[in-house]
């Protein structure tokens, strides 16, 4: 990515004049409303990566997943010895890709949560959306039961819910089933 | 580990506006050290996180989509005017009609008044060092400017402050450090690309 900003929309880049501005400007070449606001890491430098060292003395500390690469630190999450390649920092923690990736998708590390399924909706949705053709409830009622009360402790959306989602999808599935259950009944002592 | 408390800065709005009802819907929040763009589907949601150290710019472009809804919104209560016009005059005594019209016309105004209500409309993408991201639910200029207004301490807390004036002298001392090689200069760019201006 280049340090210097284009116009979205003619894609012209724009070096002055136009920035930090309370209202919109034109943008020079096509005259487009832009209101754009720059921040000082624009103009920080990326530090390039490290490949890490070669280890020249025997008997030094070496990378666990490069055995030939001189050891920095060990990773925050295993233990295991690693070169700078290997170093990922995060908030100041610092792991070795395996931890990384084993954080992210057992949801240890909060700040690498980048999905998660929402198993209320699809609880109330399994109570909800059949009554279109009731019929339907007969077998998405207990799936809805099932989903309420399997992924109840699951982890819900990282933003703040309740679980009033699970309570109503279990209550309007028990009633579907109380109703179908009622209907059995009157059909099975009728005859 | 508790999880983040979020405050929310936007409401859901969909990616695009003419799939509405098949697009994720994408919603911005306020943590305490970046922002979170949550891409929800219905039934999952995708968290995008923009840390305030890391970003480094917010492109606000304004757009004639309110006029082109206008338009758009506009024809329903101008038929329904007509309609009960028709239906009014010359004084019949289809009253029924006339109600029902008028019913329609106020029922298809109110679209087009909340769309003036929220004034003008506008795109967003927030820039770091390795992505350009399209805001969509940040699409009217006030809003914008009230979520910006919101973040932008925060941000400044994070990274320190700019005015227009340090930023265009920083700028040009860029342009002016960077080998000619790697700066988009008209002939380094395909054709069609337009100039840099200065």
């Amino acid at each position: 990515m280049s340090l210097l900003i284009q116009c979205p929309k003619c894609r012209a880049w724009l070096l002055e004049g136009i920035f930090n501005q309370p209202e919109f400007s034109p943008c020079p070449a096509c005259g487009t409303p832009l209101q754009i606001e720059v921040f000082p890491a624009i103009f920080r430098k990326t530090g390039s990566g490290q490949s890490g060292e070669m280890i020249l003395v025997e008997g030094e500390s070496s990378c666990f997943y490069h055995p030939q690469k001189k050891a920095v630190r060990p990773c925050d999450g295993c233990g295991r010895f690693l070169c700078a390649l290997c170093d990922c920092e995060l908030h100041g923690q610092h792991f070795c890709p395996a931890c990384l990736e084993a954080g992210r998708t057992k949801g240890k590390i909060k700040s690498l949560d980048n999905q998660r399924t929402l198993y209320d909706n699809i609880a109330l949705a399994l109570a909800i959306y059949p009554m279109l053709i009731f019929y339907f409830t007969l077998i998405t009622a207990p799936m809805a039961l099932f989903v309420a009360i399997r992924y109840w402790k699951s982890p819900q959306s990282i933003l703040h819910r309740t679980k009033i989602r699970y309570i109503a999808a279990a209550n309007i599935a028990l009633l579907q089933i109380s109703g179908w259950t009622a209907f059995f009944i009157i059909l099975a002592t009728r005859r | 580990m508790p999880e983040m408390r979020y405050q929310r800065l936007t409401r859901a709005r969909a990616r695009s506006t003419f799939a509405a009802a098949f697009t994720s819907r994408s919603s911005l929040w306020l943590g305490d050290d970046h922002l979170l763009s949550v891409d929800s589907t219905g039934y999952s949601e995708t968290y995008k996180r923009f840390y305030f150290r890391d970003i480094q710019a917010i492109v606000i472009t304004e757009t004639n989509r309110r006029t082109i809804w206008n338009g758009v919104l506009i024809l329903p209560p101008v038929f329904a005017l007509v309609g009960l016009m028709m239906s009014a005059f010359p004084l019949r005594q289809n009253v029924g009609a006339a109600i029902a019209w008028s019913i329609i016309a106020t029922i298809f105004l109110v679209p087009l008044l909340i769309n003036n209500l929220l004034g003008s409309t506008c795109t967003s993408q927030l820039s770091t060092a390795v992505q350009i991201e399209k805001l969509p639910s940040l699409s009217r200029v006030r809003q914008t400017r009230k979520v910006l207004e919101k973040i932008r301490p925060l941000v400044t807390a994070a990274q320190g402050a700019l005015t227009a004036e340090e930023v265009s002298e920083r700028m040009r001392e860029t342009v002016r450090r960077t080998p000619n090689a790697t700066l988009p200069s008209p002939a380094a760019e395909p054709s069609g690309v337009p100039p840099i201006l200065s």
